[in-house]
């Protein structure tokens, strides 16, 4: 499922006493994109709106946990 | 000890209609606050502000008074007081 996730590798000092867990992930949901929302924009059912916390399926951006793609090894996104 | 009435089965289904209805009449509100000329979405939230009046007609018709301070009726005796409270349902 292509998520709104994006990463990027953070320079990391040798004095850095705390450094981070890289690469870091950070979330672009579709609203940064989006800016004024479109007319007649495709809408879910009364149900599936009130499942996914939203009428459109174009601005549904659920939260995608970064940690579990870490668990399987920091290689798989660089 | 009287055991208190269970609500029926059908109480939860007809609940979560009248919530999905109220949620898109929450999205269609805070849709049509920034674009206050889209006729379709006016239509619909208006078609859906009734539906809702009517949904919510049956359900307390049928299992009591859901708002309080004149928004609902209730019938004799006072069921306001009914258990189940909102947070027992």
């Amino acid at each position: 499922m292509a998520t709104s996730r994006k990463w990027y590798s953070p320079y990391v000092s040798p004095m850095d006493p705390c450094p981070p867990l890289s690469p870091v992930s950070y979330e672009t949901p579709v609203q940064l994109y989006l800016g004024f929302q479109p007319r007649g924009m495709e809408q879910f059912s009364p149900f599936e709106a009130l499942a996914h916390g939203t009428l459109w399926p174009g601005l549904y951006t659920p939260y995608t946990n970064p940690y579990l793609l870490k668990k399987r090894g920091i290689d798989t996104n660089g | 000890m009287a055991e208190p009435k269970q609500v029926p089965e059908s109480y939860y289904s007809d609940l979560k209609s009248l919530q999905a209805i109220d949620f898109t009449l929450v999205e269609l509100t805070l849709y049509l606050d920034t674009h206050p000329d889209d006729l379709e979405a006016l239509k619909q939230f208006n078609s859906a502000a009734k539906k809702s009046a009517e949904l919510r007609e049956t359900f307390e018709a049928k299992y009591g008074p859901l708002r309080q301070f004149g928004h609902s009726l209730s019938a004799y005796p006072w069921q306001w007081i009914d258990t189940p409270w909102p947070w027992q349902v």
